[in-house]
């Protein structure tokens, strides 16, 4: 694959993840922002695909397969599982609303522009828009979490941040050691994995959600 | 005799206005070369002239076309019910005089001298048509603000004839050129809040919602139409002519403020103007959304002008900030003539309780309907002309000075977009709540039309909104000379309708970018074949039986309660925009014995400005808290503030000496 | 410079073409949904034969209207003709016609002007539900119109120009000059479209029942041959949204001149294009719920931020 095509198909795979996040930051539903999230995680794993071909790195092959099979299939189905055990409602809450939160959006992609002309000789031949986009979907990610109530949409967010970290360190580095990688992975898998059960134990042992955390306050 | 006298008086306007309009129009076809004649020596510091470039002829007409509709409306306006209509009319005399004189003004002191005339001569107007606390009040507000931004163009050009040794504009001119950045800037922004107080620029508009609608219709038609276009006669003129280096771009933080504030000033203001239900007042913020408009071109201009971009597409965003200078003036003073209209016949202003004029005044209804098109920018009149050529030039310049002022100017063009729609649903608003449906009130109920002469004023304008539509070959032509004046190059019909009069055409070839080009006359022509074929076509394939019957109300026999009305007409914007609105209401509800059986419904709701109680609500606490700390120096004793007088003429000297 | 004449008559084909293709339009997306729904549906003919029967019934009016009601669906009808009128359809010439047909911004101008003169007519005749209508049209209409300008710049920007024949051959000579920010402008007008041309989620173009109606509020007093034009112009401007996507996004297989074999291939592809979009909004609308109006605004927000990325991928 041509260094050129290439570059295209990762900008366009940006433009792809940030609307999905688009997506997650306006879904006024958990099922919605969970299957978008998942969306987003397969096109990182295409990204990765893509930068595999095109530089021939082997790592990046495989963390490309893990991306997919960890956060574009199991973690959205533990977090579907999560929600449907718990019976919660689907509305999402927001803190702030809707449209403040859009137009913060979009004040994040003109911030994540901005800090990148200042960081010009980071940026490579191959990565294009990626820098940018990568500190947007970062940012936006961390966003989500500022400006949800309920537990699980904060768990979206996470992810969703956590895939900006990867697309960034995949098109700006080609990718950090394997083994590094994996332990991201594993370690995200393993946070949701306590924060499911976490939700869990907390609905069936005093039917709370963590936005009531605030009334323990003294 | 008096209507005799007033008569003659506005007819005195309208030959004035006549003999401007001449004048202007030959300096402006090139006939004539530019004016200058010096007037006699009043002050001994400094000598008067007056000086018509084309620049000045080009503000020259627009004052001349409102103020020949306004003066033909006047007299019958007044007719009977006006108190004091002699000095209503002395008053109007001298407000179309300074408004003339201050476009014509060659030096510093005659521009004030005038300037001040223009404001004092239209606070007369807009207290002595009602006596009223509220107008009282307004007139007050108005003085403040006006004084306000009169002071910093004071210190403005107090800077200027100091450094430039005279008052005259050539003087001035020259001194400039060798300010430095910083000076530079900071007197432009001096002249910007002066200028920018008087145009009612967000967030220094607060008055003129209260001042305008207060004024005889045909005033306000003028102070809305003409007087803010003054005011920016001074922005143009200090901006791109007399503050401007010698070679080299505008300093680009001119451009950005301007479109910035311009920006902010079109989508707050129509975002206002959505919310009233008072005629007149409604119209008033659409003035400051307009001025707005004009600044988003001005400000492209800036950026652009000087060499930042081709001179080409800056000539294309300065002739659209002009072409919207008059195509606002045509369709404001149409509109306020039509409000003034109905309130003349019914002596209603809130358009709640009126309702049916379209069948009693169909002239005054349709004429109005034209203004609401022209004025939401829909093709084919003026509006939607000047709308575009502002979109063209925040596209190409986008293009052209790319980054961040691209993205600017992308925002920018979305809330030009934002602004036409708003300004759509508030006419759809104004005009069908005022004019559709049933009438509300009994005086909405037994209204006439209006006498001849008010029509024919607003006929003048109208025509005018129609011929500057359909012929922008022929607008174009009359902005050449100021275009030119101000940026060099061929000016604006070289630039704009380089493809023959019939046709717009935006671009920039040398840059490689690709024209634009509409013809808003061929696609009238079109609109119209396609009409009248539709309209033939339409009893066909049967000539189908028509008949009347009530309005569908669910069966119940219709009402005028029935009508939406145009607090119910905004409710969807008034919750969507909750955040700048931060509406309240409040529901009285009187029960009878049974609480279930509601008798009496009552609704009060309003909207806050939030610049009025954010920005001013904090100004006004701030001075009077400091009024109470400088209570304690106001010893009352008459010798003290003598002292006081001295120490700071003491203070002063020796500043002065030092320097 | 092109010949007037030529230019002229290919206007007239292509909108000819648009007004006629119309009602065709939604009566496959009313099948497509009917199939989804597991009904056999409608004939996708079936708008042809409902403006026919129109055309032939008699005509109620409201006795508080003015003369003016009677003209407004001829005037809507006509305003949305011309806007058609401004679509590269079949044909994209690669310099500008003498006499300019073709601006986006005025195309968007004209379908405003037919939305304006539609809501003074649902008020002309009193009563709440033709005002209701006209209040809530009018408010989804200037919240699409930021947005829609946003996508069409950040597109314009590309090409310099906002003439949709020129920007389609010029993005067309540049092969498949897809690039991300045209992906986001996309997403941006389909959401907008989903609006424009009112369809669920936006608006529920089945529905009659008078609360929960935004564009056959306004119709609510019309009928005979006056509800024909309005319910043709609705048809048009259904397609007029669907080929304004097609031409800023996918303007490939446009005519250059009058061969036949061109033609069939143009006429072709726009079949395909619209195809494609008409059974977006079947798709569309068989899968999701009409939002509830007040949330409507949050997702053209969407739309808009979308639109503003685009740009900002685009000249940053």
């Amino acid at each position: 694959m041509s260094v050129d095509l290439a570059t295209r198909l990762i900008d366009v795979l940006g433009a792809l993840l940030l609307f999905t996040m688009l997506l997650i930051l306006a879904s006024g539903q958990l099922f919605r922002a969970i299957y978008a999230v998942a969306a987003q995680a397969a096109f990182l794993g295409i990204a990765g695909a893509v930068l595999a071909a095109a530089t021939g790195n082997v790592d990046l092959w495989i963390i490309a397969g893990i991306t997919i099979a960890a956060k574009a299939v199991f973690l959205p189905w533990l977090l579907l599982r999560v929600v449907r055990r718990v019976q919660i409602s689907r509305e999402i809450e927001p803190v702030i609303p809707m449209t403040v939160t859009l137009a913060l959006a979009a004040a994040i992609v003109v911030l994540a522009f901005h800090l990148n002309a200042s960081l010009g000789p980071v940026r490579q031949a191959i990565t294009g828009n990626a820098l940018p986009v990568g500190v947007t979907l970062i940012l936006i990610g961390v966003l989500v979490m500022a400006s949800r109530r309920k537990a699980l949409v904060q768990m979206v967010g996470l992810f969703a941040s956590e895939n900006g970290i990867f697309f960034t360190a995949m098109a700006v580095s080609q990718g950090m050691p394997l083994i590094i990688e994996i332990g991201v992975i594993l370690d995200v898998v393993l946070g949701a994995l306590v924060m499911g059960i976490l939700v869990l134990r907390v609905r069936s042992s005093v039917d709370a959600d963590i936005a009531d955390l605030e009334s323990l306050r003294g | 005799m008096t209507r005799i006298t007033v008569w003659l008086g506005h007819l005195l306007i309208v030959a004035a206005a006549v003999a401007g309009a001449v004048l202007a129009l030959r300096v402006l076809d090139g006939s004539s070369p530019p004016l200058h004649a010096a007037l006699p020596r009043i002050f001994p510091f400094a000598a008067m002239s007056l000086s018509v470039d084309g620049l000045s002829a080009f503000f020259l007409l627009v004052i001349a076309l409102v103020a020949a509709a306004a003066a033909l409306y006047g007299p019958s306006y007044l007719g009977a019910h006006a108190p004091g209509p002699l000095i209503q009319t002395l008053a109007l005399g001298a407000f179309v005089a300074c408004m003339a004189l201050v476009c014509c003004a060659g030096d510093l002191v005659t521009f004030l001298l005038c300037w001040e005339g223009m404001t004092l001569a239209s606070w007369v107007l807009v207290v002595a048509d009602t006596h009223s606390e509220e107008n009282a009040r307004a007139g007050l507000l108005y003085l403040v603000m006006a004084h306000a931004g009169t002071a910093a163009l004071l210190v403005a050009f107090l800077t200027l004839a100091d450094r430039a040794g005279g008052f005259d504009f050539a003087s001035i001119r020259a001194a400039a050129r060798g300010l430095g950045g910083g000076t530079r800037t900071t007197l432009f922004l001096l002249v910007l809040a002066g200028f920018g107080a008087k145009a009612g620029v967000v967030p220094l508009h607060v008055w003129l919602p209260k001042a305008h609608p207060a004024a005889p219709s045909h005033a306000s038609a003028l102070m809305s139409g003409v007087m803010l276009k003054v005011a920016l006669y001074g922005v143009f003129r200090f901006g791109f002519d007399l503050l401007a280096p010698a070679a080299g771009p505008l300093p680009a933080s001119w451009g950005w403020t301007v479109l910035l504030l311009g920006t902010t000033s079109a989508v707050v203001g129509v975002l206002l103007a959505l919310q009233q239900h008072d005629l007149k007042r409604l119209l008033a913020f659409h003035s400051v959304e307009n001025v707005g408009i004009i600044l988003i071109g001005a400000g492209v201009a800036m950026l652009l002008a000087g060499g930042r971009g081709p001179g080409a597409l800056a000539t294309l965003a300065l002739a659209a900030a002009l072409l919207h200078t008059l195509n606002h003036a045509a369709f404001k003073g149409l509109l306020f003539l039509g409000a003034g209209s109905v309130l003349a016949r019914t002596g209603l202003r809130n358009m709640e309780e009126l309702g049916g004029l379209a069948r009693r005044m169909p002239w005054t209804a349709w004429l109005f309907l034209l203004g609401a098109i022209a004025i939401s920018a829909l093709p084919p009149l003026n509006g939607f002309v000047s709308e575009w050529m502002t979109f063209q030039a925040l596209l190409l310049g986008g293009v052209r000075l790319g980054g961040a002022s691209g993205l600017l100017a992308g925002v920018a063009a979305s809330m030009l977009a934002l602004t036409g729609g708003l300004a759509a649903a508030c006419f759809a608003k104004a005009f069908g709540v005022t004019f559709l449906g049933r009438p509300r009130s009994a005086h909405a109920e037994h209204a006439k039309e209006s006498p001849a002469p008010m029509i024919a004023g607003m006929v003048l304008l109208a025509a005018a909104c129609a011929a500057l539509g359909l012929a922008p070959g022929w607008a174009m032509r009359i902005l050449d000379r100021p275009t030119a004046e101000l940026l060099g190059g061929a000016g604006a019909s070289a630039a704009v309708t380089a493809r023959g009069p019939l046709v717009l055409s935006a671009g920039d070839a040398s840059a490689g970018l690709g024209a634009t080009s509409i013809s808003v006359t061929a696609a009238a022509a079109l609109f119209a074949a396609l009409a009248v074929l539709a309209w033939a076509l339409r009893g066909w394939p049967r000539k189908a039986p028509r008949r009347l019957a009530p309005t569908w109300t669910c069966g119940i026999a219709p009402s005028a309660r029935f009508d939406y009305t145009a607090t119910a007409f905004a409710k969807p914007l008034r919750l969507i925009f909750a955040a700048l609105y931060r509406p309240s209401r409040e529901i009285q509800r009187e029960t009878g014995p049974n609480p279930y059986v509601v008798r009496r419904l009552g609704y009060t709701g309003e909207v806050v400005d939030l610049a009025e109680t954010m920005l001013y609500a904090r100004v006004k606490r701030w001075v009077t808290a400091s009024a109470h700390e400088i209570r304690t120096y106001s010893t009352g004793r008459i010798h003290g503030y003598i002292a006081f007088v001295l120490a700071t003429l003491v203070l002063s000297l020796l500043l002065f000496s030092k320097a | 410079m092109e010949t007037t004449p030529t230019h002229l008559i290919e206007t007239a084909a292509e909108a000819g073409l648009v007004v006629l293709a119309g009602p065709l339009v939604t009566g496959y997306v009313q099948k497509l949904k009917a199939r989804l729904q597991c009904r056999r549906g409608a004939s996708v003919w079936q708008p042809y034969r409902d403006l026919a029967k129109l055309l032939r019934k008699g005509t109620v009016q409201a006795d508080t209207a003015t003369p003016f009601f009677r003209a407004v669906p001829v005037l809507v009808l006509a305003a949305t003709v011309t806007a058609a009128a401004m679509l590269p359809v079949l044909w994209a010439p690669a310099v500008a016609p003498a006499l300019p047909l073709g601006d986006a911004i005025l195309l968007v101008a004209l379908l405003a002007l037919a939305r304006f003169l539609l809501a003074i007519g649902a008020l002309d005749a009193g009563g709440a539900f033709g005002g209701m209508g006209a209040s809530r049209e009018m408010t989804v209409g200037l919240l699409v119109e930021p947005a829609l300008m946003l996508a069409v710049f950040s597109i314009a920007v590309a090409g310099g120009t906002t003439d949709l024949g020129l920007l389609a051959a010029r993005r067309e000579s540049l092969a498949v000059a897809w690039q991300a920010p045209d992906l986001l402008a996309l997403f941006a007008m389909l959401i907008l479209a989903l609006a424009e041309t009112g369809r669920i989620p936006v608006d529920n173009p089945d529905t009659h029942l008078e609360l929960t109606m935004l564009h056959e509020g306004m119709l609510l007093e019309h009928s005979g041959p006056g509800l024909a034009c309005i319910v043709l112009a609705t048809h048009t401007k259904q397609l007029v949204t669907l080929a304004l996507v097609a031409a800023l996004f996918l303007p490939l297989g446009l005519a250059r001149g009058a061969g036949l074999a061109e033609l069939a291939l143009a006429l072709g592809a726009f079949a395909l294009k619209i195809f494609a979009l008409a059974t977006f909004l079947g798709l569309v609308e068989s899968s999701y719920a009409k939002l509830r109006f007040f949330r409507v605004p949050q997702f053209l927000g969407v739309g808009l931020v979308c639109a503003f990325l685009a740009l900002a991928l685009r000249v940053l």
